[in-house]
């Protein structure tokens, strides 16, 4: 309650509701997709499938519903800026995206070695904004180095595997 | 089968003297479990030539310490971290990691060991002793029951909904459908797969739990220069062995609820295929529905890691009964065990206690042996390993992305499953940022196809008769049950409220 001086008298803060849309929005995109690849399917590959699904659109639609009301009396606006937030991150959280993809996909060539040992240190400098090369250099080729003995050498794991594994396979 | 005293304290006693073979399976079996993607059935098969060549007794021993640690080990990195070892400890994040982020990791490290151990030690003891009767619960719970059991794992749901049950739901929902991806268990069709071949044979669990827990929380981390809250690096600069001797009392002051969510990880355990991931979700939701501070659940709560860590492990002893008594393993490293037995001749089964009986029972005694090592190994490690909490993001975040994305390739060896925990990771961030739960979601993808293919089977079974899900007794108490379990806390929360709603006047009054 605010009290006889005003405090706190000021407009509350929307509530970014369009944020909370984008999974649901994703989940009916994807329940509506499913659904078209069971059309035509035995009654048993349907049933729990339909089930389920509608549901889920029920409940989508409720939220919706709800939001929409919540926006129209003035509590909630359609923005989408939790999902976002804090926005001085963006920049690094996207490079850090971009960073993974590539891991990801170089580690079929380059092997479990030197593609995590790049990664990591492009990613601890990105995050670092280029500070404590020297540890992030050491920490990096310690960690991929160790990671090769622990879960190639020592317990001869399924790790993606390349020039540097296939070099030191006749060695280890 | 009648119990023979002196031959399990002979068992018991010959076990110790076994302690060089014990020791290093614990310690390999704590560092599988905290891995992603690396598991104790993974870790016997890449060690199978070395078990193959070890005497039966030496390797049954190694392959049960080895099974044990890993469950213990899977809830480390759950606790530290917000990742859970293996899908057997999904739950325990829910309030392990919200005590780290308060600076108590190293009590939630002693809780979780400590919950773990007497769980473990406490069902092995029972299912020594209980073993001709409870391996006739696998006799009893058919596809109907099962349904029931999957339905008390999937209510845990709305549990996690409490604070907005519509968001909570559609978090379900949309893993259940996402569960559901893959061929059906009748015909084979595909549904939802995308074209992707690899998803033919539904989601591959590792990829989605290192995906919604692991790759999500690495890139939500990194806004911060610690996972710790400020108040949680001020209690992890003072906390010293005070806080793992806290840990203990806290954990042993919970002693009976330590009982009872570890006999329902036996008793889930014994049934083949169930595992520890709904005896885990199924304590979690029993704990908090009976509990006199259910609000007090997922903000950190004592109670709300005992249940999950104990149930786990509970689950342990449990997976071994069919396979010892009935001849069917009860999951995939009881599986391994029971080809590794063969290999030397021995026949699992009911024989097996007549003719070998220092391997039927020595199994059990196996586990309860490591349990009683494991505590007094472990316990003082607990302080070291929480300092991992106060690495700083920048060098964490790109560790754990690299490392679990990896953990997700080891089981299938597709690279395909990196790019899906990638997406899952994607699923995870817009989970955390728009205020719906990751755990709802995972839930969700793990029972999802096991409620379908219990739920198909029994149709199957009653010509398409969906009544066939009332159609046994166990099965009927097992719905009422349930019933009471979702209505009961709904009716206590609202006089709850009520109550306090009268007290307020009073209190003003006065």
């Amino acid at each position: 309650m605010s009290d006889e001086n005003g405090q706190n008298s000021g407009k509350p803060e929307k509530h970014s509701a369009g944020a909370e849309l984008v999974l649901p929005i994703a989940g009916l995109i994807f329940t509506i997709y499913y659904f078209t690849t069971i059309i035509d399917v035995p009654w048993t590959a349907q049933v729990s499938a339909f089930f389920v699904g509608t549901i889920l659109i029920g409940l989508i639609i409720a939220l919706i519903v709800r939001t929409t009301l919540a926006v129209r009396r003035g509590d909630s606006s359609w923005s989408v800026a939790p999902l976002i937030a804090p926005k001085s991150y963006v920049p690094k959280r996207l490079a850090l995206l971009g960073l993974t993809l590539s891991y990801v996909f170089f580690i079929e060539w380059g092997g479990f070695t030197i593609t995590t040992f790049l990664f990591l240190l492009c990613a601890m400098l990105l995050l670092s904004g280029g500070k404590n090369k020297g540890l992030i250099l050491s920490l990096s080729l310690a960690l991929s180095v160790g990671g090769y003995f622990l879960f190639i050498v020592a317990f001869n794991t399924r790790f993606p595997r390349g020039p540097v594994e296939t070099m030191l396979h006749g060695v280890f | 089968m009648e119990i023979d005293w002196g031959l399990f304290v002979e068992l018991f006693a010959r076990t110790f003297t076994f302690w060089w073979v014990i020791l290093p399976a614990i310690l390999l079996g704590l560092i599988v479990g905290a891995i992603p993607g690396f598991s104790a059935a993974n870790t016997i098969i890449i060690l199978l030539p070395m078990t193959l060549a070890m005497e039966p007794e030496i390797g049954l021993i190694f392959m049960v310490a080895l099974y044990a640690s890993s469950r213990m080990g899977a809830g480390i990195p759950a606790i530290l971290v917000n990742i859970p070892g293996t899908a057997g400890a999904a739950a325990t994040p829910l309030d392990g990691y919200p005590m780290t982020k308060q600076g108590r990791g190293q009590q939630a490290l002693a809780i979780s060991f400590v919950s773990s151990v007497f769980g473990g030690l406490l069902t092995t003891i029972l299912a020594l002793l209980a073993m001709p009767w409870l391996s006739q619960v696998a006799y009893h719970l058919h596809s109907v029951e099962m349904i029931v059991i999957m339905l008390f794992g999937i209510s845990l749901i709305a549990t996690i909904a409490a604070k907005d049950t519509l968001k909570g739901l559609i978090a379900g929902f949309f893993g259940l459908m996402i569960g559901y991806i893959g061929a059906d268990v009748v015909y084979e069709t595909p549904r939802g797969t995308f074209g992707f071949l690899e998803l033919y044979d539904k989601v591959p669990l590792i990829p989605a739990l290192v995906g919604l827990f692991a790759v999500s929380e690495a890139f939500a981390v990194i806004e911060g220069e610690s996972i710790l809250t400020k108040r949680g690096k001020e209690a992890m600069q003072k906390a010293g062995w005070a806080e793992t001797w806290e840990g203990v009392r806290l954990a042993i002051s919970r002693w009976w609820h330590i009982i009872w969510t570890s006999i329902i990880g036996l008793v889930i355990g014994v049934v083949p295929g169930a595992g520890a991931a709904i005896a885990s979700f199924v304590a979690y939701q029993q704990s908090k529905t009976f509990s006199k501070t259910p609000e007090l659940y997922g903000t950190g709560h004592l109670e709300g890691l005992v249940a999950p860590e104990s149930a786990n492990n509970g689950v342990t002893s449990g997976t071994l009964i069919p396979l010892l008594v009935i001849g069917v393993p009860g999951g995939a490293t009881a599986a391994i065990m029971a080809v590794v037995l063969q290999y030397h001749g021995v026949a699992v089964g009911p024989d097996l206690f007549d003719s070998q009986p220092e391997l039927a029972y020595g199994a059990f005694t196996a586990m309860a042996v490591t349990y009683a090592l494991m505590i007094l190994t472990v316990l003082p490690l607990a302080r070291y390993m929480s300092k991992i909490t106060v690495v700083s993001t920048t060098y964490m975040a790109p560790i754990i992305i690299s490392f679990t994305l990896v953990g997700a390739f080891v089981p299938r060896a597709y690279v395909f499953d990196m790019y899906l925990a990638l997406a899952f990771g994607v699923i995870g961030y817009v989970a955390r940022k728009t205020g719906y739960h990751v755990a709802a979601i995972l839930i969700g993808v793990i029972l999802g196809p096991l409620l379908e293919n219990y739920f198909l089977r029994a149709l199957r079974i009653s010509q398409g008769d969906i009544m066939v899900i009332f159609s046994s007794n166990l099965g009927n108490i097992m719905w009422v049950l349930l019933i009471i379990s979702l209505f009961v806390p709904m009716y206590l929360d609202k006089r709850r409220k009520r109550l306090s709603k009268q007290a307020i006047p009073i209190t003003t009054d006065c």
